[in-house]
């Protein structure tokens, strides 16, 4: 009888130790496939930017510092590695893009040609899709952060050769300005 | 209230529910044996087992029946790539495997989810909701149907309606054992109060079940909301979603009514049914507290 209870409290406390191990283990994969899924995001908004660049030139000649800042943001986020530069230069290339936006705006041939009207519907979306990629690898972050600090799955991060994870976070200085208030 | 408070919240209530379920089916129970004795206790299994059969075989294939029953037709990417690229937002935001999607034609503004696991979840639009509705709202439309589909709520509703069927054909069952031969057993030491609340459980019990499962039903149409907000973070978009289909009169040409309860706006309750037998919350209570959470932004 005692053997008995003595093995079922054992097979109790094993039990406790791998879910606890494998929780860490798995929130971990979970913030690298979300972080490979703002790659991706990105990756598909980068291949967008030349035929957008094109279309935008063909009515627009003038504007070629705008083209130019494009396209070396653009540069930079296809070449960015890592959490905090990738985030930098997806940054840069988002304030580019609404600049490049901003000029189309001013062309009305432009705005009403059906190939710039399909590039900016796939544009609003790729954006999105970056946008709640991000969200999404933060939630993550937060909790495998979370789970690292708190007890009792902080004991076993240092086994499971778990950390606290870098949060992706995009300097916008459009975020810094009070929105303003309608009624 | 924020949403994450609000999913937590109305989990409890779901839970909660589900707990009165059972309780009145314990309730019929005892009611049957006190009135009609011993023998009665048979006819339990056996309208458990015929409810389980029809409510989980259609469980089982909802996606597949469900397009049937609602005349929905399978798309694929290259037919609408606006409303996939919506959806794979929703997707991404909300980490889940992609939905088979499928079009209603129907000139009425209305969506559903449905299937059994999100890996054979189906979601489905009206080509008038795809009309009247611009990117945000639609947005919005495409959380809250996945957040049916993250909540499993295609599992619950059959949940509630197997107990609320067998309490059915319970009742049913007793009631054509009284009318035909009355009491079988002599019980005479039977409390004659407790016979006559056995009779009154047994009378209303049916009526009870519905009710709580169009309580369930209420209580998952809310937390589909308030997951919705959890997945886009925008209840500003599904809130003029609803707005919109708030101000729109036109209904859903429904094949069927056994499957009115999985439309985002419901084709059945109107002012006239109610509010305790209705599977949706009124549309104006559901915007109220999507305005509420907007204010915390």
């Amino acid at each position: 009888m005692r053997t008995i209870i003595i093995l079922g409290a054992v097979a109790l406390i094993a039990v406790f130790l791998i879910s606890q191990y494998n929780r860490l283990i798995r929130l971990n994969i979970t913030v690298d496939e979300a972080f490979a899924q703002i790659e991706v995001q990105l990756k598909r908004r980068a291949d967008l930017i030349p035929n957008l660049v094109e279309t935008v030139k063909g009515y627009a000649k003038h504007e070629q510092s705008t083209f130019d800042a494009v396209v070396t943001a653009r540069a930079k986020a296809t070449s960015a590695t890592g959490v905090a530069d990738t985030a930098a230069a997806d940054g840069m290339l988002t304030q580019a893009l609404r600049g490049l936006l901003a000029v189309a705006e001013a062309y009305p041939d432009l705005k009403a040609s059906t190939n710039f009207l399909s590039l900016q519907e796939e544009l609003a979306t790729t954006e999105n899709k970056v946008a709640f990629s991000r969200q999404f690898y933060n939630d993550n972050v937060r909790e495998l952060n979370t789970a690292v600090r708190t007890i009792p799955s902080s004991f076993f991060a240092g086994f499971a050769k778990v950390g606290e994870r870098e949060f992706y976070e995009v300097e916008d200085p459009q975020d810094r300005i009070a929105p303003n208030v309608k009624f | 209230m924020n949403f994450r408070t609000m999913q937590a919240a109305n989990r409890r209530k779901t839970i909660g529910l589900l707990i009165g379920m059972a309780i009145l089916m314990w309730c019929v129970v005892y009611a049957a044996l006190t009135y009609f004795g011993g023998s009665s206790a048979a006819i339990v299994p056996i309208a458990v087992g015929i409810s389980l059969i029809s409510v989980w075989g259609s469980y089982y294939g909802s996606d597949k029946l469900v397009l049937t029953m609602t005349g929905a037709k399978l798309i694929q990417e290259s037919d609408n790539p606006k409303l996939f690229g919506l959806i794979q937002e929703v997707i991404i935001a909300s980490g889940m495997p992609m939905p088979k999607v499928a079009i209603v034609i129907d000139s009425a503004p209305n969506a559903f989810a449905t299937g059994r696991n999100p890996e054979h979840a189906l979601i489905a639009f009206t080509t008038g909701i795809l009309d009247a509705m611009d990117r945000e709202q639609l947005q919005g439309v495409i959380a809250h149907e996945m957040a049916h589909v993250a909540n499993r709520d295609t599992l619950v509703s059959a949940v509630a309606a197997t107990t609320a069927g067998a309490i059915a054909i319970v009742s049913d069952m007793l009631a054509r054992m009284m009318f035909f031969g009355g009491r079988r057993e002599n019980n005479n030491n039977a409390n004659p109060l407790a016979l006559i609340v056995s009779l009154f459980i047994l009378i209303l019990a049916p009526l009870a079940a519905v009710m709580l499962k169009s309580a369930i039903s209420r209580k998952r149409e809310s937390l589909a909301d308030a997951t919705a907000v959890s997945f886009t973070r925008n209840p500003a978009g599904l809130r003029s979603a609803l707005e919109v289909l708030a101000a729109d009169s036109t209904v859903v040409q429904q094949r069927s009514t056994a499957v009115a309860h999985i439309w985002i706006e419901s084709p059945l309750d109107s002012k006239s049914v109610s509010k305790m037998f209705s599977t949706h919350p009124p549309i104006q209570e559901r915007i109220a507290v999507l305005r509420s959470m907007e204010s915390l932004n």
